[in-house]
């Protein structure tokens, strides 16, 4: 922008009322770059998201064209419903578990592989590696490592004495082996995020720890951890709005069973959508997903500005 | 040009270009005329073949459009199980195609959609010959007395046996007359924890495939799953319970029956010779490289409904294009499931012939068993479907409420009784209007 401004100012007079015009133009110029992007956004981000919320207040089948307003029946349908309120006690735990999980594996790898060694970057496409294995290939893999006859997992817990396991075949135990399998799939891009924001941190403050005698643990905690902080908020809030949209991973393997033991809200919402033609109702379960998540982000975000480091 | 209007055009660009983004899916002009003028018209045809069914498929098609100078069929391959997605969606748009391959189970809710074209009409004509299509596929495309579909593919559920391994524990073949209990001792027989092999397994995801082997082991106990006026749940009955408890008892006490909670690996475990015995129809023949034989369901000891078997037939559905392309679409589905074209289809893919007549051709049936061998026995088994499925548009959430039931069961975690009522109160809910 910079660059044809100078042009601009080179080629014409500089009377003051070209450069008004000008500046005009700048703007007009601004808003041809950026209008390909925002009709694509407006048709396909805005507009279903308006359109989501009036069907939410509709009783809509999607095969009759007809749809009656409901008022608020669909959202008050969902607090009566047993299943939606399973679906969201399996959000939130998978949540929980996941985001922290992935956070925590990351910044171990990553701190790992932030050293000069033979191969290193080797060890970090292995690393992320995991990030382009397509979720239905991921899912593959980890229906048969814990497939509870011939799985690998139960035949190593079998070497230390412990009984196989139905994975995920059992009610009890299906949503934690979604949770493994996915923190499996994410890490890669938490290694990757962590190990950019690791290049930031500054080699002097190390130095300076170690001469006031602090070990590798202590600088580890009092440097590493505070300067990757900004870093840690970005993937606590990117993790935390994709799990709470998870689909993929749930309709490959369990889809949501058994016995709903992995039905999350966007599954269950899909299901009543497209499997049970109740539309309405299923633009009411999404749209507080989306309060949730709002929610959600703006308590990171304000915890964020209290917690995370910026150096200036 | 001047900065101004060059970014002027720009903007002006975008918009048109978003904006023909938008509605290039309008059809293109020359489907709109009429064959009469001597143009062609186009028709769209959504289905979900793929491999040797796509190109048998696709074989088809360029038949039809050397054939039929009018007309050019162009397809669209999706998956069939997003297919009403995406239909759903076009007719939204205003672009439905003009055929779309449909699930049966989805026929009362398919009949809904205003845009769909009655083809009752269509069927009674005498060179569709409806009432040749096997009972079930009628009742399948027939909603409230209207015909929404022709007939696109029929199936059944049969005992699949692994022949090696039947040999190597010298069990006995199984015979036409074979009962439940029968089949319970030899899956109890095959059942070996130390090999880990099991005696059967079924598709335990609860979803409508748990649902429909489930439903012919009920109907083989003389069960049904609604009263007969489709108002209140039947499935709640001493054979309901029959059907049940011979699950329960097979996976639970006996633990010869593997619940494929994820219905994923059924085929290679049965394959790696694992399972010995599997409840399945023809399309999973091709995929198995064991030995294996073909037998009817087995029957409940002193039922009076015998060997049953459940076909799952689908629909090929047509939607309202303009008059052209309407009666286009109906040629187009005529000939396709005309008896040359079924038996040429079936000679190709092994799928089971959709017409009565081609099954009671020897010669085509020996034909087809040689090439894929086995499917005479579930082409003789299309005799022993007797009943379908209610056609009421509240199917779906039975079948859900079915699929938590036998699940739960499977898994041990409710009685046959509890899982029962649960599903028949949560059935009797749906159906009056809950």
């Amino acid at each position: 922008m910079a660059a044809v401004r100078e042009l601009e100012r080179n080629r014409q007079p500089a009377a003051s009322r070209v450069r008004v015009r000008l500046r005009g133009s700048d703007h007009l110029a601004g808003w041809g770059f950026v209008t390909p992007a925002a009709v694509l956004i407006g048709i396909f981000g805005l507009l279903p998201i308006g359109w989501s919320l009036l069907l939410s207040f509709q009783q809509s089948d999607l095969l009759t064209p007809s749809t009656p307003w409901v008022g608020t029946a669909n959202y008050r349908r969902l607090m009566h419903d047993h299943t939606f309120a399973l679906s969201v006690q399996h959000t939130i735990v998978y949540t929980a578990l996941f985001v922290p999980a992935t956070m925590i594996v990351g910044v171990f790898i990553a701190v790992a592989l932030n050293r000069k060694i033979r191969g290193i970057s080797l060890y970090r496409t292995a690393a992320y590696v995991t990030m382009a294995v397509s979720t239905i290939n991921e899912a593959i893999i980890f229906m048969w490592l814990f497939e509870p006859s011939f799985g690998v997992v139960n035949r190593a817990l079998g070497w230390v004495g412990i009984p196989a396991q139905q994975w995920l075949s059992n009610p009890d135990q299906a949503l934690y082996v979604i949770v493994a399998m996915t923190v499996w799939g994410w890490t890669g891009f938490a290694v990757v995020v962590y190990l950019a924001a690791l290049q930031g941190v500054p080699q002097e403050l190390y130095d300076a720890a170690a001469i006031d005698g602090a070990g590798g643990f202590a600088s580890f905690r009092t440097i590493t951890i505070p300067l990757l902080s900004p870093a840690s908020l970005f993937l606590a809030i990117w993790l935390s709005i994709s799990a709470l949209q998870l689909f993929d991973e749930v309709y490959l393997t369990t889809r949501g069973g058994p016995l709903h033991a992995t039905s999350v809200v966007v599954y269950y919402l899909w299901d009543q959508a497209f499997n049970q033609f109740d539309a309405g109702y299923a633009a009411a379960a999404a749209y507080v997903l989306f309060m949730a998540t709002l929610v959600i982000t703006y308590l990171q975000f304000r915890l964020g500005d209290r917690y995370a480091h910026y150096r200036r | 040009m001047t900065h101004l209007a060059r970014t002027t055009t720009a903007i002006a660009l975008t918009c048109a270009l978003a904006i023909t983004a938008c509605s290039s899916s309008k059809p293109d002009a020359s489907s709109t005329s009429s064959p009469g003028t001597g143009k062609t018209v186009n028709i769209a045809v959504w289905e979900g073949y793929t491999d040797t069914e796509g190109k048998a498929f696709a074989d088809l098609v360029s038949q039809f459009n050397r054939t039929h100078p009018g007309i050019r069929v162009k397809t669209l391959e999706t998956n069939n199980d997003f297919m009403l997605q995406k239909v759903l969606t076009a007719v939204r748009g205003g672009t439905p195609p003009d055929i779309a391959y449909l699930y049966g189970s989805w026929a009362p809710n398919v009949a809904k959609i205003p845009s769909v074209v009655d083809l009752t009409a269509t069927a009674r004509s005498p060179e569709v010959n409806w009432n040749d299509f096997w009972p079930a596929e009628q009742q399948v495309a027939t909603v409230d007395g209207k015909i929404i579909g022709i007939p696109a593919l029929v199936d059944n559920l049969a005992i699949v046996y692994n022949k090696s391994l039947f040999n190597k524990l010298g069990l006995a073949t199984p015979s036409p007359e074979w009962t439940w209990d029968d089949f319970r001792n030899t899956a109890k027989a095959l059942t070996d924890p130390q090999a880990k092999r099991v005696g059967w397994s079924i598709p335990a995801d609860a979803s409508e495939d748990t649902v429909w082997h489930w439903e012919a082991i009920l109907w083989e106990a003389d069960g049904d799953i609604l009263t007969p006026d489709n108002s209140k749940a039947a499935f709640n009955s001493p054979q309901g319970l029959q059907a049940t408890h011979l699950l329960r008892s097979m996976a639970v006490d006996d633990k010869s029956l593997y619940a494929d909670t994820t219905n994923s690996k059924y085929a290679d475990l049965f394959n790696a010779g694992k399972i010995g015995m599997l409840m399945t129809g023809p399309w999973d023949l091709a995929g198995f490289t064991v030995p294996y034989g073909v037998q009817v369901m087995p029957s409940f000891a002193g039922s009076a409904a015998g060997h049953q078997s459940i076909a799952g037939p689908d629909n090929w559905v047509v939607f309202d294009r303009g008059n052209d392309r309407k009666q286009a679409a109906i040629t187009f589905l005529t000939w396709l499931t005309a008896p040359a074209q079924a038996r040429q289809f079936s000679l190709q893919t092994g799928d089971l012939p959709i017409r009565q007549s081609l099954a009671n051709d020897t010669a085509f049936v020996g034909q087809m068993d040689k090439a894929l061998p086995g499917v005479q026995a579930f082409i003789d088994n299309l005799a022993n479907v007797k009943k379908a499925r209610p056609q009421v548009e509240e199917y779906p959430k039975i079948s859900q409420a079915l699929g938590d039931a036998i699940v739960a069961v499977l898994l041990n975690k409710r009685t046959p009784e509890e899982a029962l009522n649960q599903a028949a109160a949560a059935t009797d809910q749906a159906l009056s209007g809950g």
